[in-house]
């Protein structure tokens, strides 16, 4: 199957916490400030509760990338969630790497709610870059 | 601390190690004792919890490890732990995991005395019911000693790319290497429990140990290199179409969960409802592919449990043992621990003080994981 480059548009799963890039997310809507409609977001209480088993199930679903949106570090509403996030994403993409999944389709970035700008720059930079990565190859498997 | 020699009467050293257990015992200096014991058939040989020092006739070299040790002192221990000392004949591996139980508040050894022994491999399960040999597993593996064990046969794939056979956090160390197993075996004190343990029971004090020190190094640089042959192997399933192929045989049964010793959750995730989807979801989800196995989420399941446990995976392979499918599950367990311990830092069951890496952190680290 030829892809066509120009028409892929990636689907991106986001997760957002509640407290900063939810409400940044939501800022960046309220200000009309344009972004790509790939992000599906998902809202959680905090960065530091999406476990690992959220974001495979993403990517063994199809989707082509995940986004993780938590508090800028020391600014988290449960104090240091947004730190144990960073450390559950180092672990996961160090598997992703050992097992030769692609750990650029995951992304942690940190928006706080006054970033609507930030926000909508951040996932048109990340669509941006799934859309060079490609679909996800995982998504044509049936036996997984 | 003074280390002591065993001497071996008539070449019989499993009988041997038998009489100082049954001293130990009588000393009462341990209200009981976890070891392994052959059960009467002698296919097989499971940790028994034994009060009577005359019903003891345990084999603590019996090359099998049916379920982790580990996990059985978790279950003695996680409700309160013992009033009285109880003491426990563990391999390394099985150490190892102990300690990361009772860092994860899954064990608690206040109350526990460990009897680390040098290890020479064990073999599956099968492999050990019907040996193949004209000889027991035990002499076999004993009269095939010193020679390296990645050459004898039969051995667990995960023996073969053990990290450590000798025990570090043992309290009693009952040691092979640098020894005549036919004649003497090395009784190594390494804490003040252990100490407390065998103060009165006769045994001669060993002389020089500089040779076993020698030999311990040489043990460790050989598996070392074993093991780094190993994880280049594994390290070649790469990619989802590898790693489908990998799991493809995989019949979604968790046992290699259920035998972990580091999966204590009470309850899996993926033996909950969370993942029972409503048939309209089901037929969805087949629409989106066209078609899709079941039971799904098989790799979810594999990928899911790695990023639970492989930090604190000791590598003992009981998973790959478990697995009625016998997929080799060390061979991509294995470099995963490898490499993600690596970037943590941490070795999983050699500092009881050190804390597990999931649940620290600095405010300075991984800064471009979060910002590029």
């Amino acid at each position: 199957m030829v892809i066509n480059m120009e028409e892929f548009e990636p689907k991106i799963v986001g997760f957002l916490c509640n407290w900063c890039s939810y409400a940044g997310a939501d800022l960046a809507g309220t200000s009309r400030i344009q972004y790509p409609p790939n992000i599906r977001v998902i809202k959680v209480m905090c960065s530091g509760s999406v476990d690992s088993v959220y974001i495979m199930r993403a990517l063994l679903e199809g989707a082509d990338g995940v986004f993780i949106g938590g508090c800028h570090p020391g600014d988290c509403h449960y104090l240091d969630g947004n730190y144990k996030a960073r450390r559950k994403s180092v672990l996961l993409k160090s598997i992703l790497d050992t097992i030769g999944l692609e750990k650029e389709r995951v992304w942690i970035r940190w928006v706080s709610a006054s970033e609507g700008q930030k926000f909508a720059d951040t996932i048109k930079e990340m669509t941006e870059e799934i859309k060079k990565l490609g679909p996800n190859p995982i998504s044509k498997h049936w036996n997984i | 601390m003074t280390d002591k020699i065993l001497k071996v009467k008539n070449g019989d050293t499993v009988g041997s190690v038998n009489d100082l257990l049954k001293d130990l015992l009588n000393s009462k200096k341990v209200q009981a004792l976890l070891v392994m014991q052959e059960v009467p058939s002698k296919a097989m040989a499971f940790p028994v919890l034994i009060s009577n020092p005359d019903k003891l006739n345990s084999n603590v070299f019996a090359p099998v490890l049916p379920v982790s040790t580990a996990s059985i002192i978790s279950k003695i221990t996680k409700i309160e732990s013992s009033s009285k000392p109880i003491g426990v004949v563990m391999r390394s591996c099985q150490i190892r995991a102990l300690i990361e139980l009772v860092k994860l508040n899954q064990a608690n050894i206040d109350n526990i005395v460990i009897i680390g022994i040098d290890c020479l491999g064990t073999y599956p399960v099968n492999v050990y019911s019907d040996f193949p040999e004209n000889t027991t597993p035990t002499n076999y593996l004993l009269s095939n000693f010193p020679k390296n064990s990645n050459d004898i046969k039969y051995l667990r794939s995960a023996c073969k790319s053990c990290k450590d056979p000798i025990p570090i956090n043992a309290d009693l160390l009952i040691g092979l290497y640098d020894m005549n197993p036919k004649k003497e075996l090395l009784i190594q004190i390494n804490s003040d429990k252990g100490k407390k343990l065998i103060e009165g029971i006769k045994l001669d004090s060993a002389k020089d140990t500089k040779n076993r020190e020698i030999s311990v190094k040489n043990i460790r640089e050989e598996k070392n290199k074993n093991r780094i042959d190993f994880i280049k192997e594994g390290g070649k399933i790469k990619g989802i179409d590898a790693l489908a192929k990998f799991f493809d045989k995989c019949i979604n049964c968790h046992n290699c969960m259920k035998v972990c010793p580091i999966c204590y959750c009470k309850e899996c995730l993926f033996d909950s409802s969370v993942f029972n989807l409503e048939a309209n979801k089901y037929i969805g989800k087949a629409e989106k592919k066209g078609l899709f196995k079941m039971p799904n989420d098989s790799l979810l399941f594999h990928t899911t449990r790695m990023n639970h446990m492989v930090v604190s995976c000791v590598g003992c392979g009981l998973c790959e043992q478990a697995c009625p499918s016998d997929i080799p599950l060390m061979e991509i367990i294995i470099p995963i621990g490898e490499n993600a311990q690596k970037e943590f830092d941490y070795s999983p069951g050699i500092d009881i003080e050190k804390k597990i890496p999931m649940v620290i952190y600095k405010e300075d680290e991984y800064q471009e994981v979060g910002e590029k």
